[in-house]
């Protein structure tokens, strides 16, 4: 028996786009993800049952509920993680998530995450990056104006993620917003979520997002402070290192 | 030339503990869980970072709802400074739909060590963004010579 099972409480329609929202620099994905979540009304429809995760359970209204959990409507399925995923789990994890939508049948994955940049309090805009799985996924980033991350190191779920949809043929980009490293950035989250649209047009307003972002950074305190924690572990600031490349 | 007073005994006791207690504040900060909020003392504790650059130290601290003009860093001895700033508004537990504790705050407030020696009667601070920079000046030693 796999270590990891999804369990699903609803059917899921075919042809969605599958998006991935994890706790990473800034809690970008995190952050865009509940946005998401909030503004489409999406359903809970599976979550993660497994003995690799961390013995904790989130509650809401009293009831249980999984730390990752699949939200879709006919469009978009979004698995999201309320709490970091530790480094040992990452790759487990995110296998079982890619076969698991490979077989809804999804024609895309797109994770959303944020990549940090030095004295990010004075950027007067944040840019957004893409990799993809693919050179015609890479070809679309750019034809939608999304520059891309060339060369550089990418650390986390979204490095993993990207890593196994090439190997499998399934296309997919990972959109990075330029971010704080420690603090919550719902600015940075609203950049994705732009960059978001423009790929798979998939459309949401980030106004109220933008409205909320102080509230939002006092409540996200704790998650990414827990976050932090686990960047350090999974050595995240090798993201900053020169690549020495042996072609 | 000056003549260098011979420590006492109990100088140097009181070195010793200090030091201790020094260490001790370190390994909580670095191991201990703790709550980010204090319902005792109505504070939240903020994120923070410390930097070392050549020339100075910087520690930048996330103060969302902060309100502009009640922020206050205050040096406590020559390596640590206590950050607190007044929110905008009361935040609830209620207000995070928890409901299992009762208390409101309206303070955020934090110490931070510095790790290298620095002039800390220089501190100067600005407010970007909500994100709080602490500068300070480090006060460098004697250069060691090469032979």
């Amino acid at each position: 028996m796999s270590e990891i099972t999804i369990i699903e409480k609803k059917n899921i329609a075919p042809d969605a786009t599958m998006l991935f929202g994890f706790p990473d620099v800034g809690l970008v994905g995190v952050i865009a993800a509940s946005h998401l979540i909030e503004e489409l009304n999406l359903e809970e429809v599976a979550y993660i049952d497994s003995k690799l995760l961390p013995p904790l359970i989130v509650l809401h209204e009293g009831l249980p509920h999984s730390s990752l959990r699949v939200f879709a409507n006919n469009n978009i399925l979004l698995a999201v993680s309320e709490i970091p995923i530790a480094a040992d789990i990452i790759y487990p994890v995110i296998q079982a998530l890619i076969d698991w939508g490979k077989s809804k049948k999804t024609k895309m994955m797109i994770s959303l995450s944020g990549i940090p940049i030095q004295e990010r309090q004075d950027a007067k805009e944040l840019k957004v990056f893409a990799a993809g799985s693919t050179p015609e996924m890479l070809k679309l980033a750019q034809e939608k104006g999304i520059d891309i991350l060339g060369e550089g190191y990418m650390v986390g779920p979204q490095a993993v993620m990207l890593q196994k949809c090439a190997n499998m043929k399934i296309p997919a980009l990972t959109l990075l917003a330029q971010c704080f490293y420690n603090y919550p950035d719902p600015e940075a989250a609203a950049e994705v979520l732009k960059s978001l649209a423009n790929i798979a047009g998939i459309q949401v307003d980030v106004k109220s997002l933008l409205e909320k972002g102080e509230e939002i950074r006092l409540k996200a305190r704790d998650v990414m402070k827990r976050t932090q924690q686990e960047l350090s572990g999974i050595k995240k600031t090798r993201e900053y290192d020169i690549p020495l490349y042996v072609s | 030339m000056a003549i260098r007073k011979k420590k006492s005994f109990f100088d140097i006791i009181n070195e010793y503990f200090s030091d201790v207690e020094e260490l001790t504040s370190q390994f909580e900060d670095m191991f201990m869980e703790k709550p980010s909020w204090s319902q005792k003392n109505c504070t939240m504790e903020p994120l923070k970072e410390v930097t070392v650059t050549p020339k100075e130290v910087i520690v930048t601290v996330d103060l969302p709802l902060a309100k502009e003009g009640t922020i206050e860093v205050k040096p406590l001895d020559n390596r640590t400074i206590e950050i607190s700033a007044e929110m905008k508004r009361k935040v609830r537990f209620d207000d995070f739909g928890i409901t299992h504790h009762k208390g409101e705050f309206q303070r955020f407030y934090c110490q931070t060590r510095i790790p290298v020696p620095v002039k800390i009667d220089k501190v100067q601070f600005t407010l970007k963004k909500g994100i709080l920079e602490v500068h300070m000046p480090r006060k460098h030693g004697e250069r060691i010579p090469i032979e």
